[in-house]
């Protein structure tokens, strides 16, 4: 029952999150934005949110020969908050040189018509491939395996040569035959010195058959910028993995009928063909690729005064809000800037004059388009606020190198009207300080201030202070803790009176029990008839104390110094009653000291009722 | 003989005591006096003289943060000012100096959170008192119970309603020290000082902070401070770029 509540529960939650979910959105991005005549570059669009999707039926353009490779999806739940996104994968393979662009695509989802961002492809002749690569195959030059052809590593830099800065995309191949069950136990590392790669991120894993035999292809993407002009090798990426391979034998192997050629290819061994023929070891390899050459030129001189680092391709477009504020109000500034480079070395566009502004340190944030982050767009929010009547926002400037063009290039904002009230261009004004102070030189007006207002701080304090106070807070002073042992010293106090008390008032509790004990036993036997009248009285004297002493508003009194007056006084007895109490501390009297024979021998039964009837009426 | 002893010695350290005061006192004034003649340097360092003497009061940083102030290092002003503070936080000299400096400046503040501002009308020595003196009610109530003969429920409730209280003001204790205004607070001395998302000069930067401004240091390693920055960011500024406001 509670099963289905919880299931209900997380279908409704669901439900709610599915229709709360965002619009859908659409990005497409190159692997790589120039390239050479047979060098294929992939084209990703990434469909994001919720609905169906439909993808570009045909993407045709003259020049380039465009194929779709599949479609991966994503389905995530982070906190009962849903994130579902499409892949299309396409392989661009151009068949000339030129400089393409790739047209908004139009893809339908979740019921919206969205379209791509439209995208440029340089395409250079082909002067030679400039991808390394070490694939297994006898023929191969460049071949670099290891563990008998069982693996292969190819590390794939598109360009020959970079900036210094400049962010070049590199993706890393590593295939593992089919059917050596690998198992990747460190994961690929470039080395060389002279570049700084970004973090790897395995981007597919694929079956491809090279030279007639299946491998498993992880592809992993990466980026890697050069921090110096020179030229540099880049690589051996290396890496290490376990495979299953045929256990040594001291005999000579069979060959396998399909070895004509005598290729002495390590996948004729029988374990391959049979596995249960012979059980294979598990072996440690090391993968290597071969290093690929870079050249890299440092940036030309003369950058202008808005560049920072930025390399590649960018676009700039801002806004503000408020555009009618009052002087010293804030005016958001929004400026993105999508493309494709190093984000990390873009920061705010610079205010090209910012007289008459005051700006504020400005925030950023980056959201990137692809796995390894050279794809994106960074968004910064400057605060900036006008210290005098403005009728425009100052133009900002934003300036990248771009490689292509191999020139720097400075991309300004548009000119934005924006009206500035309250007040003009006033200087600030100095107040005339305090008679012991000197005077303050003139100082700029806070934002929003009023104009007339003096601006000056207040008067110093001359008097000397007795005191000597502390930063330290109040519980980790010493003195505070010591100061606890003053109630911890009364606790102990007050516990060992509330104890004490309560002991003796259990000990006067067992005095009254046993006295109560006592005249209980005492008047049991004064009703039966077998007592003698010395007995008989001394006992009914001892029950009279006894009532006596516990009648007594006095909790010390002792039974035996209880006399005839004092238990009559404490019982409030009338003067008959006196009498007989009287009488009967004197009649024990008698019995006590003039011995047992100065009397009858019994007590006559109007005695005893009238002994009996006194000590029951003593309340 | 020993209490001769004994008195002599208490006469000594009460002598040596007032000396020490009026020493104090003399170099207050004289500081005092370098600032009325406008040497705010020689004042400045007349005032952090006392300070380093560990002569610490409110009046002694407010005259310090005005003497910073003069000579327009608006970082050094606010710290001082905010130093002040700690020590006095109803200082109303400080309080309007300090917001003075802050225009001047633009410095840029921590936002305390809802919870900060609400446990903020009284001070952490305010609230150490009362979780003191609750605590030993609540304790003095619950032994009580213990060796009563009858449980009274008015005494039961009491021992509980203190005991919470109790808690509820180490628990505001706790977030007022770790909060924007506690011990991990700092201002910013240095010009020109960047917050980096790594502990390199060129790392990329997270936020410039104009002299004055408040940061909450987090952690420290070597020269380095990982800090708590204005707008809910975090990042790390160089050692000497700061200074704590408790010392």
């Amino acid at each position: 029952m509670h099963c289905r509540i919880l299931l209900a529960i997380f279908a409704v939650v669901g439900t709610v999150q599915m229709a709360c979910a965002d619009s859908p959105s659409v990005t497409a991005v190159l692997s790589n934005s120039e390239a050479t005549v047979g060098e294929t570059v992939e084209l990703q669009i990434k469909v994001t949110g919720p609905g169906d999707a439909r993808p570009p039926e045909e993407i045709s353009i003259d020049g380039l020969e465009i194929h779709s490779t599949g479609t991966s999806r994503q389905f995530e739940i982070h906190n009962f908050s849903t994130n579902s996104s499409v892949t299309y994968n396409y392989t661009i393979l151009p068949l000339r040189a030129g400089r393409f662009t790739i047209s908004p695509q139009t893809v339908r989802a979740g019921g919206k018509i969205l379209r791509t961002p439209e995208l440029a492809l340089n395409v250079a002749d082909a002067p030679g491939k400039a991808p390394t690569t070490t694939r297994p195959g006898r023929g191969a030059q460049n071949q670099t395996t290891s563990a008998g052809d069982l693996v292969f590593a190819e590390l794939i830099v598109p360009k020959k040569t970079a900036y210094v800065g400049e962010i070049v995309p590199v993706q890393i191949r590593m295939g593992f035959d089919a059917r050596v069950h690998p198992r990747l136990t460190e994961p690929p590392d470039i080395t060389g010195q002279g570049f700084t790669a970004q973090k790897l991120q395995q981007s597919s894993q694929n079956l491809e058959t090279i030279n007639g035999r299946p491998f498993e292809v992880v592809t992993f993407k990466t980026a890697i910028a050069a921090a110096r002009a020179g030229k540099f090798e880049i690589g051996p990426v290396k890496a290490k993995a376990q495979v299953v391979v045929p256990r040594r034998r001291n005999a000579p192997r069979s060959r396998s009928p399909f070895d004509l050629f005598d290729l002495d290819d390590p996948f004729s061994d029988p374990f391959f063909s049979n596995p249960f023929a012979q059980f294979g070891e598990r072996r440690d390899i090391q993968i290597s690729s071969e290093p690929v050459a870079l050249e890299v030129k440092p940036l030309p001189p003369n950058a202008p005064p808005s560049f920072s680092g930025a390399i590649g391709s960018f676009t700039m477009a801002t806004d503000a809000k408020p555009k009618s504020v009052q002087v010293g109000d804030p005016i958001t500034v929004t400026t993105t800037i999508s493309g494709r480079g190093n984000f990390d070395r873009v920061n705010a566009p610079l205010l090209e004059d910012d007289r008459g502004w005051h700006k504020y340190p400005p925030s950023s944030k980056f959201k990137q388009d692809d796995e390894v982050g050279i794809s994106g767009t960074k968004t910064f929010e400057t605060v900036v606020s006008p210290n005098e009547n403005k009728q425009t926002l100052p133009v900002l400037a934003f300036s990248y190198f771009d490689p292509a063009k191999e020139q720097y290039v400075t991309l300004h904002s548009e000119p934005m009207a924006i009206a500035v009230q309250g007040g003009a261009a006033a200087p600030a004004v100095a107040a005339q300080p305090p008679s012991s102070s000197p005077p303050t030189a003139a100082r700029g007006r806070s934002p929003g201030a009023d104009s007339n207002k003096p601006q000056d701080i207040l008067y110093q304090l001359t008097e000397p202070s007795r005191t000597v106070a502390s930063f330290e807070p109040l519980y980790t002073r010493r003195g505070f803790w010591m100061g606890q042992s003053l109630p911890l010293a009364a606790l102990f106090v007050f516990v060992g009176w509330k104890i004490r008390r309560a002991r003796l008032e259990d000990r006067e509790a067992r005095r009254i029990g046993a006295l109560q004990h006592e005249a209980a036993e005492l008047m049991h036997k004064l009703r039966r008839d077998d007592a003698s009248p010395r007995e008989y009285y001394a006992e009914a004297s001892r029950v009279v104390r006894l009532k006596a002493a516990l009648a007594s508003r006095n909790r010390g009194v002792d039974p035996n110094a209880v006399d005839a007056e004092a238990a009559a006084e404490t019982f409030k007895l009338d003067t008959d009653s006196r009498d007989r109490l009287r009488r009967l501390f004197e009649q024990n009297d008698e019995w006590q000291y003039s011995g047992t024979h100065n009397g009858p021998g019994r007590i006559s039964p109007e005695n005893r009722r009238d002994v009996l009837e006194l000590i029951e009426n003593l309340k | 003989m020993k209490n001769c002893t004994f008195l002599i010695a208490l006469l000594f350290c009460a002598g040596s005591t007032a000396s020490a005061f009026a020493q104090s006192d003399a170099e207050f004034a004289k500081a005092n006096q370098e600032f009325a003649k406008g040497d705010f340097k020689e004042a400045i360092a007349g005032y952090e003289g006392l300070v380093r003497a560990g002569q610490w009061n409110a009046n002694l940083f407010y005259d310090l943060g005005n003497a910073y102030f003069r000579t327009r290092d608006f970082g050094r002003a606010i710290l001082n000012y905010e130093r002040a503070l700690a020590l006095d936080r109803h200082h109303p000299e400080a309080t309007a100096n300090l917001q003075i400096a802050r225009d001047e400046s633009r410095a840029l503040e921590l936002q305390p959170t809802r919870v900060e501002r609400y446990l903020q009308f009284a001070s952490i020595n305010q609230y150490s008192i009362a979780a003191a003196a609750a605590f030993w009610l609540g304790i003095f109530g619950i032994v009580a119970l213990i060796l009563a003969r009858r449980r009274s429920t008015t005494l039961t409730l009491l021992s509980i309603l203190c005991l919470l209280v109790c808690g509820m003001a180490a628990w505001a204790i706790r977030t007022l020290d770790n909060g924007s205004e506690g011990r991990g607070l700092a201002i910013v001395t240095g010009n020109d000082v960047q917050a980096r998302l790594a502990t390199a000069d060129t790392a990329n930067s997270v936020l410039a902070l104009p002299p004055g401004s408040e940061i909450k240091i987090l952690s420290t390693r070597g020269d380095w401070i990982y800090a708590a920055l204005p707008n809910d960011l975090r990042g790390w500024i160089q050692t000497k770029s700061a200074e704590q406001v408790r010392l």
